[in-house]
């Protein structure tokens, strides 16, 4: 019992520490350069894309994990690099309900650096593109034996 | 008293026959847990529910009411509405401008968001204009100087509210 107990103490140190979100922070920043737009909840309206339960579905593909930095709101942001990341892992564990794999990998600021660095443009037929793909590529794994 | 005393005696055998002392060990824990955690309860909920109603002080019908510090428009509070709500016949914008204003009554940050009331033309009475933290139109979410009616049925802007949304972070 000790020994279990030992090891997820263990294993939670470590996740916290590789995720180093500061929930407090994360959420003023989500409030501050996200909700005014996206809503409270990432629920989104009208045409703002909704996040909450959807926004882990991008995750799926390379293209779909870039679009989540490489979109103006994210890319142009104020924030820091560390505080992008955090933001974004935040928005995912807390808003991604399903859509999110468990083991989902989380940004790094390393990541969002590079990705940030080439903001998309045409954003709105890009996404539809994305979502296409990713719709058919759940399709195909779906219908795989 | 020999009567109070031997029913005493009686129940405390009872009571020894047919409890442990890890019953009663148990027992007393929960009770200890149960009691500690009862007067925390209403703080605990408070703290994490957050500070949507902060402390208050000033009159939400002034330009100088500490939610306002970022404002540029006519107040819902001289419109019929209030710092929370819009006045009848209007509809709430989904999509605001968010910024942070100082409570003098606690002296803390708080997030601010200034939905607008659209749906009528404008109010007219109480315009403010305070524009802290105001930013140029290249930061366009950050700038208080356009229509924020968006997302709402109609564009036009009529008078705008002021929301505690939460908290500011603050690097300690």
């Amino acid at each position: 019992m000790r020994i279990a107990l030992s090891a997820l103490l263990a294993f939670w140190v470590c996740a916290s520490q590789a995720l180093e979100i500061n929930d407090d922070r994360a959420r003023f920043n989500y409030q501050m350069f996200c909700s005014g737009c996206h809503a409270p909840d990432g629920a989104g309206s009208g045409d703002v894309p909704r996040m909450k339960d959807h926004v882990g579905h991008f995750l799926t593909t390379d293209a779909g994990r870039s679009y989540l930095v490489r979109v103006p709101g994210s890319a142009t942001s104020a924030l820091r690099d560390e505080e992008l990341a955090e933001v974004l892992n935040w928005i995912l564990i807390g808003m991604g309900g399903d859509s999110v794999a468990e083991d989902f990998k989380p940004y790094s600021a390393a990541e969002v650096s590079t990705l940030r660095a080439a903001p998309l443009n045409e954003v709105e037929e890009y996404r539809a593109g994305l979502l296409q793909d990713i719709a058919q590529q759940q399709t195909e794994q779906a219908t795989t034996p | 008293m020999k009567l109070i005393d031997k029913m005493f005696e009686r129940k405390a055998r009872q009571l020894a026959q047919r409890s442990s002392r890890r019953s009663m060990l148990k027992g007393l824990g929960g009770f200890l847990v149960g009691a500690s955690a009862l007067p925390l309860l209403p703080v605990a909920r408070d703290a994490s529910a957050g500070p949507t109603t902060p402390l208050e002080q000033g009159d939400e019908a002034s330009c100088d009411y500490w939610r306002y510090c970022a404002i540029d428009g006519f107040l819902c509070s001289c419109c019929g509405g209030t710092a929370n709500s819009c006045p009848p016949g209007t509809e709430m914008s989904p999509i605001t401008w968010i910024g942070t204003c100082r409570n003098p009554a606690d002296g803390r940050n708080y997030v601010i968001s200034y939905n607008d009331c659209c749906g009528k033309s404008g109010c007219g009475a109480c315009l403010c204009q305070r524009d802290e933290g105001d930013r140029p139109h290249y930061r366009s979410d950050k700038t208080n100087d356009v229509n924020w009616c968006l997302g709402t049925t109609s564009s036009t802007y009529h008078c705008s509210s002021a929301i505690v949304v939460g908290l500011a972070f603050e690097d300690k």
